[in-house]
C-alpha cells in the first residue's frame, strides 16, 4: 500500500471523527483504525506506545475534568459549596458522559495517527514532501540520515569523557558532552556542504521563483484564509473558497515541483488496492457530509442515548480495508513486500 | 521591487494566519454572533487545512530565499543535532514540560538570523516527530511555533557584553517556555467545547474568553509550563555562551549573511 493511499485515509478518517462528535461512531472508528494499525504494521516499526494505559488516562482526565467544570444536567452524583471558585456546584453524570465523549475523539485521533506511524516507513513518509520543497526535502533527509550517526557520535563522546574520569552529575556537566557534540556536528555539516557543492548541488537549478507563481500563491493563500473566515458566517460558501485555493495551492506547487527532473528508485506501483484504499476512505466522509444532521450526540440537559444511523455506522466500517487487504497482499505475492522491504529501510 | 512587495506580503499574510489560526477562538464570537454556533464543530479542520497551508507557503517562500548547499547542509545537521538532544531529555534533571529542543532553535535563530531560525524550529519539530512517530494534526502548529521561538529569536538585539548576551537570551526562553505551552493549548482547547466556566464557549465576548482560557491555562498547564520556562533558562545559562561561540565561529567559516 503506497503512502498517498494512507495519508487519504488518515485525512478522512480524522475529518469523520472531528466532524460527527458521536461516541458510537467514534468507537467504530476507533476499533477500525485499531485493527487497520495491528494488521498493517511494518516489522520495523520504531516503537508502540501503550495505547490502553494512554487511552486510559485520556478518558478518565476528559471526564474528571468535564465533571470538575461542568455543573449542567438533571442526573445530580453529589454537590459541592456553590461559592468555590470554578469547581463549586452540582457534579452530574452528564458531564461526565460528555468528558467521555470528548475523550474518545481525542484518543480516536490518536489511535488514527498511531497507525498512520506503524504502517509508513519514515523514508516513505518523507516521499510524500511535495517536490515543489525540494531543499527542504534534502534538509529532511540529511537529519534523518545524520539522527543515528549523531545518537552514536552522543555515545562515543559520552564514554570517551567516562574514561578520563568524568561523570555527569548536575547540567553543568554536560558542557563537555554537548558542545563536541555541537561542534563535530558542524565539522560534519561543512564537509556535507563541500560534497554537494562539488557534485554540483544549486548550481543550476535558479532558486527563485517566477514573479506569477508568487503571486498566484499569494492569491490561494488569500482564498483559504477568505474561506475560512467565511465558513464561520455562511458554512459551505466558504469550504468551496477554502477549497478552490486549496486546490490552487497544490496546482502551483505541482507546476514547481515539475520544474525539477527527479528519478526515484525502485519506485512502488500505484495498483488497484491503492485505488481501492482511497475510494473506500473518502466514501464515509462523503456519506457523512450529506447527512450530517443530526448525527452529533450531546447528552445536556439531559442524559440520553446517542442516534445511530446504520448507513453511517456501516459506511465507517470501510476503514477497514487496509486491514481486509493486508493479508490477500501479502498471499498473493509474497515477493513484492519483501522487495518492499529492502528498498525502504 | 515588486518581487520584494509580494515577498512582503506573503510574509505577513502568513503571520496573520498564524495569529488568526490561534486567536479565533476569542474573536470568532464577538464577529460571527449567532451564526458562530451552527459552524463551531467545523473550526479545527477548517483551522488545520488553514495552517497547513500558510505553512506551506511560507516554507516555499523562505527556501526561495536562503537556498545553498551550506545553508542545506548546516540546517540537516543542526536539525538532526537538535532532534538528538530530544532522546536525552530523561537525563536532564528538569521536572515538567522541559525539552532541550527549544535552547538550540534560540542560539541558532539569534546568531544566524531568523531567516534560518525559522526553517530550523519548523524542520527540528517535523524531523523528530517523522522519527519518534508523533506525525498528526498537531503538527503544523508546533511546526509553526517553534519556527516563530527561532524567527524572534533573531530579532534580539546583540550586545557586545558576553554576560548581557546571556541574561537577555535565557530571559527570552524563559518567555518562549510559557508562551509555547500557551499557544500549543489553543491547538486542542475549542475541541472541548462544553460550556463550563473555564472551556470554550462559542457567543461570547473575547474579554471572556480571554479570562476563560487564563482559568483553563492556570488550572492545567501553568506548573507544567513553568518547568519548561526554567528549563530553558537553565540550558541557556549553563550552556549557552560556549554554544553561541561555537556558532559565531561557523557562521563565519559557513559566510552566512546575517538579517
Amino acid at each position: 500500500m503506497r503512502a498517498e493511499g494512507w495519508m487519504v485515509w488518515v485525512v478522512s478518517a480524522a475529518a469523520a471523527v472531528m466532524l460527527v462528535h458521536n461516541p458510537v461512531y467514534t468507537v467504530i472508528v476507533l476499533l477500525a483504525a485499531r485493527v487497520a494499525g495491528v494488521v498493517c504494521a511494518r516489522s520495523d516499526a520504531p516503537f508502540s506506545l501503550s495505547l490502553a494505559r494512554i487511552g486510559g488516562l485520556i478518558l478518565a482526565l476528559s471526564a474528571l475534568f468535564n465533571m470538575l467544570m461542568v455543573h449542567v444536567g438533571e442526573l445530580v452524583l453529589f454537590r459541592l459549596p456553590a461559592n468555590w471558585l470554578w469547581i463549586g456546584g452540582p457534579y452530574t453524570v452528564e458531564a461526565g458522559v460528555f468528558g467521555l465523549s470528548n475523550g474518545l475523539v481525542l484518543l480516536t485521533l490518536l489511535v488514527i495517527f498511531t497507525t498512520l506511524n506503524t504502517a509508513v516507513s519514515t523514508s516513505e513518509l518523507v516521499r510524500l514532501m511535495p517536490r515543489a520543497l525540494r531543499d527542504l526535502g534534502v534538509v529532511i533527509l540529511i537529519a534523518v540520515t545524520y539522527l543515528p550517526e549523531t545518537m552514536g557520535q552522543l555515545r562515543r563522546i559520552r564514554e570517551a569523557q567516562a574514561i578520563r574520569g568524568h561523570r555527569v552529575r548536575g547540567l553543568r556537566d554536560w558542557r563537555p558532552i554537548l558542545i563536541p557534540l555541537l561542534i563535530g556536528g558542524l565539522e560534519r555539516a561543512m564537509s556535507v556542504a563541500e560534497a554537494m557543492a562539488a557534485r554540483g548541488y544549486g548550481a543550476t537549478a535558479d532558486a527563485r521563483q517566477p514573479f506569477f507563481v508568487q503571486f498566484l500563491l499569494l492569491v490561494g493563500l488569500l482564498a483559504v484564509f477568505g474561506g475560512w473566515a467565511l465558513s464561520f458566517w455562511a458554512g459551505w460558501p466558504g469550504w468551496l473558497l477554502l477549497g478552490a485555493g486549496v486546490v490552487l495551492i497544490a496546482a502551483l506547487l505541482w507546476r514547481l515541483g515539475r520544474q525539477t527532473p527527479h528519478t526515484r528508485y525502485r519506485p512502488r506501483l500505484w495498483t488497484r488496492w491503492d485505488t481501492g484504499m482511497v475510494v473506500t476512505a473518502v466514501l464515509p466522509l462523503i456519506i457523512i457530509l450529506i447527512n450530517r444532521d443530526g448525527l452529533t450526540y450531546s447528552p445536556y440537559p439531559a442524559l440520553d442515548w446517542p442516534g445511530f444511523d446504520p448507513l453511517v455506522g456501516l459506511s465507517l466500517l470501510l476503514f477497514l480495508f487496509p486491514a481486509v487487504v493486508r493479508p490477500i497482499q501479502k498471499n498473493n505475492n509474497p515477493q513484492i513486500t519483501q522487495i518492499n522491504a529492502d528498498a525502504f529501510p | 521591487m515588486t518581487t520584494r512587495l509580494l515577498n512582503a506580503l506573503i510574509y505577513l499574510t502568513t503571520a496573520l494566519i498564524g495569529v488568526a489560526a490561534f486567536a479565533y477562538p476569542f474573536v470568532l464570537p464577538e464577529l460571527a454572533g449567532a451564526n458562530a454556533d451552527a459552524h463551531a464543530a467545523d473550526a479545527p479542520v477548517l483551522t488545520v487545512i488553514l495552517l497547513a497551508a500558510g505553512l506551506v507557503v511560507l516554507l516555499v517562500e523562505v527556501q526561495g530565499q536562503a537556498v545553498s548547499a551550506k545553508v542545506v547542509a548546516a540546517l540537516g545537521v543542526l536539525t538532526a543535532v537538535t532532534a538528538a538532544l530530544r532522546f536525552i531529555e530523561v537525563f536532564f534533571p528538569v521536572p515538567g514540560g522541559f525539552s532541550p529542543i527549544f535552547a538550540p532553535i534560540i542560539l541558532a535563530g539569534y546568531v544566524f538570523g531568523s531567516r534560518f531560525g525559522f526553517l530550523l524550529g519548523a524542520m527540528a519539530l517535523l524531523v523528530s516527530a517523522l522519527v519518534t512517530g508523533m506525525v498528526g494534526p498537531w503538527l503544523p502548529y508546533q511546526m509553526f511555533t517553534a519556527g516563530w521561538v527561532g524567527l524572534t529569536a533573531g530579532w534580539l538585539p546583540h550586545p557586545q557584553n558576553r554576560r548581557l548576551q546571556i541574561i537577555l537570551l535565557a530571559a527570552f526562553g524563559v518567555v518562549w517556555g510559557i508562551l509555547f505551552g500557551a499557544i500549543m493549548n489553543l491547538y486542542f482547547w475549542p475541541f472541548v467545547v462544553d460550556g463550563s466556566a473555564t472551556s470554550w464557549q462559542p457567543g461570547t465576548g473575547w474579554r471572556d474568553g480571554l479570562s476563560r482560557y487564563a482559568a483553563f491555562y492556570l488550572l492545567t498547564s501553568l506548573v507544567w509550563d513553568i518547568g519548561r520556562a526554567g528549563g530553558n533558562a537553565l540550558f541557556i545559562a549553563v550552556l549557552g555562551a560556549p554554544t553561541v561561540r561555537a556558532l559565531i565561529r561557523f557562521r563565519d567559516r559557513f559566510q552566512f549573511q546575517q538579517g
